[in-house]
């Protein structure tokens, strides 16, 4: 692959970078900083890029270093998850999917981060187990069994939202910890 | 599935393939997190990333 249609390619995948990157730290700024060092990583690493294999995961895998290797340097200093999550998504707070995206980035965070990552990579990149098991260098059935608890987790925290608009059950007096607890065992 | 937007050229459709449901989360769940994927991909491109791009293409034109 020449240098210029790596350097293409990688442009056509800036995108969906900053959505995995977003998706993984909660914080569009922190996401573009880790865009940014994966950029300059893959080009300086460029060699080691075998043309015709997957460079999206190979990209991915890159992001996913440099987030580990962010949260190593982060571990000590006190973070703020809400105001980190609250500046995720412009709100208008009558626009119902803007405050399900608001409350799902939330709920990512609260996840562990292995967790987390699994279930971005298979539910919302369009990766394949298989690739997601290569960026995160486990086995499929490790990321099965993540993607697994992470839904539990997500369901117990969404779960009654996702009942309240998707059916009949749209009153709002009803106490959200039955309709939590309906929806988990469903 | 693939997502054309006006942005994208057609030889970058293969690239920005999106996700397909998977049968271990609920569609409600599945929706939500291909949607807060797409939000994001949906955003233009900050100039900043242009100008990495760009001084990164100089750099080899120069080597």
């Amino acid at each position: 692959m020449s240098q210029d249609r790596f350097l293409d390619q990688v442009t056509a995948l800036l995108p969906a970078l900053r959505a995995f990157g977003r998706s993984l730290c909660g914080d569009p700024a922190r996401a573009d900083d880790l865009v940014q060092d994966t950029v300059l990583k893959a080009w300086t690493n460029r060699e080691q890029f075998q043309s015709g294999s997957n460079l999206k995961a190979w990209l991915f895998t890159i992001l996913r270093n440099c987030y580990y290797s962010e949260l190593r340097h982060r571990k000590f200093e006190v973070e703020d998850p809400d105001g980190v999550c609250a500046a995720q998504v412009a709100v208008s707070p009558d626009h119902d999917a803007k405050l399900h995206l608001r409350d799902l980035n939330r709920a990512l965070q609260e996840l562990p981060v292995d967790q987390r990552e699994a279930l971005i990579l298979v539910c919302a990149t369009g990766l394949s187990y298989e690739e997601a098991a290569d960026v995160c260098q486990v086995a499929v059935g490790t990321i099965k069994s993540r993607i697994a608890r992470a839904r539990d987790r997500l369901v117990d925290l969404l779960g009654d939202d996702a009942a309240r608009v998707g059916g009949p059950l749209a009153f709002s007096d009803v106490d959200s910890n039955e309709l939590s607890q309906r929806s988990g065992t469903s | 599935m693939i997502i054309m937007s006006e942005k994208t050229k057609p030889e970058q459709a293969a690239l920005v393939q999106s996700a397909e449901p998977t049968e271990q989360v609920p569609d409600w769940l599945g929706g939500r997190l291909r949607r807060m994927f797409s939000e994001v991909m949906d955003e233009p491109v900050p100039d900043e990333f242009k100008a990495l791009l760009k001084q990164l293409e100089d750099k080899e034109r120069g080597s």
